[in-house]
């Protein structure tokens, strides 16, 4: 009789992997890299920088794509630059407080907020700064904001939906117009759960 | 501490039993829509040597117990999952119905996870007086490279668990200690290979040691 009901369980247990999967994982590596193995040009990119704090390097990989990046703290503030395998930069991040943010800038984005979701909450709010290696070295280096230097905000959500709750990460212009919104998906953790 | 003293002393002191064997587990877990899930798990016992510290030894191989567990859950925060289930035990000749409720939450922290669960159960059998139990488990999760896991990465994971159980008129309370290596084949398969360390009944002077090679396959669907 045991036999049968563990034949049995067995079966349950496969047959109920047979339902299907609602949401894709998007595929992200991020693994950690010494300084030998970051591009020359990188490297010296922020050399340049005249860092006083230890910078850790990373490599991203996605499906098709490979990025090389840097994370520093620098003026109390976070700093992610970007670069491609290359070693020529791609973009600049710093991250703020939303209360540094200008007033009427913050109003726009919070009713688009308001409209995506019944709560929200702003997790994180970095500046995005892309142009030439010159103009975003000036930038980080000096705090000169040249006019060719384009600038967008990338903000990190909490947002509560009917059914449930969810990490949008929002990319806005200067206009505060959405240019893309994308949902992040948390690693799987039933291995830690059960 | 409090308690690794008393269990010293007691070690020292009292009769301490101990038990080694296998634990193999396969788990899977079914996401669905809006946040809820579905968790299966079968795992099995098997009993390889036996005995009191100091004294001879049984090294006779024993099956000892299979248990089918069906847990459903739903998320209700952004890393918080409330779930209830039921496990079905076969030890030899006896069944055991075993209730589940339990709350989770996971925490991402800088270069590793940490998980809380608080969960109560209740275990029904024809042979034995209802069991009731508290537990409170926490577990880590450590990356073996960059800040998070990945595919083709190892990690290590260490449980702690402490549990209270109710038997009629008798208290118990077990520590669970369980540090295991882990390696992530894909996004949705894992393996993990370690020991399940398990001390209890040493409140009344008889701690009762396992020592479990725990063997666990994890796949997310």
């Amino acid at each position: 009789m045991f036999r049968k009901i563990i034949i049995v369980m067995i079966f349950l247990m496969f047959g109920l992997c047979s339902n299907y999967l609602f949401a894709q994982q998007k595929y992200e590596k991020e693994s950690r890299i010494k300084p030998k193995d970051v591009p020359s040009k990188a490297m010296n990119f922020i050399d340049s920088i005249n860092l006083k704090n230890r910078v850790k390097w990373y490599l991203e990989e996605g499906l098709e794509t490979k990025s090389i990046e840097a994370k520093f703290k620098y003026n109390s503030k976070k700093y992610s630059v970007e670069f491609d395998t290359l070693g020529n930069i791609e973009d600049a991040e710093i991250e703020i407080k939303w209360d540094e943010m200008q007033t009427p800038f913050k109003d726009s984005i919070s009713s688009q907020l308001k409209k995506d979701c019944l709560k929200q909450k702003i997790v994180k709010v970095q500046i995005q700064y892309s142009g030439t290696s010159s103009e975003i070295l000036s930038k980080l280096r000096e705090n000169k904001t040249s006019g060719n230097l384009t600038i967008k905000y990338e903000v990190v959500v909490r947002c509560k939906s009917k059914d449930t709750v969810v990490l949008f990460e929002y990319l806005f212009n200067k206009k505060a117009q959405v240019l893309s919104r994308s949902e992040i998906i948390f690693k799987n953790s039933s291995h830690l759960e059960y | 501490m409090v308690f690794l003293e008393l269990l010293f002393v007691n070690v020292a002191q009292a009769q301490s039993t101990y038990q080694f064997g296998a634990l193999p587990s396969l788990n899977i877990n079914n996401k669905f829509q809006n946040g809820w899930s579905l968790n299966s798990k079968v795992e099995s016992r098997q009993l390889m040597k036996s005995g009191n510290f100091n004294e001879n030894s049984n090294t006779e191989y024993k099956y000892v117990l299979t248990d089918f567990s069906f847990i459903t859950a739903k998320k209700i925060g952004l890393n918080s999952r409330i779930a209830g289930g039921y496990l079905f035990r076969l030890r030899e000749t006896e069944i055991f119905h075993r209730f589940i409720q339990q709350y989770t939450i996971v925490q991402k922290m800088n270069g590793f996870r940490l998980a809380h669960r608080f969960s109560s159960d209740q275990t029904f059998s024809n042979g034995e007086k209802p069991e009731f139990r508290l537990r409170y488990r926490i577990t880590s999760e450590i990356p073996l490279n960059g800040e998070s896991v990945d595919p083709k990465e190892f990690y290590i994971k260490l449980n702690n668990e402490y549990i209270n159980s109710w038997q009629g008129t008798d208290y118990d309370f077990e520590i669970r200690l369980v540090p295991l290596l882990g390696y992530d084949i894909t996004d949705n398969n894992k393996i993990e290979v370690g020991l399940d360390y398990r001390v209890n009944s040493f409140l009344n002077n008889n701690t009762r040691h396992s020592f479990w090679l725990s063997l666990n396959w994890f796949i997310e669907i």
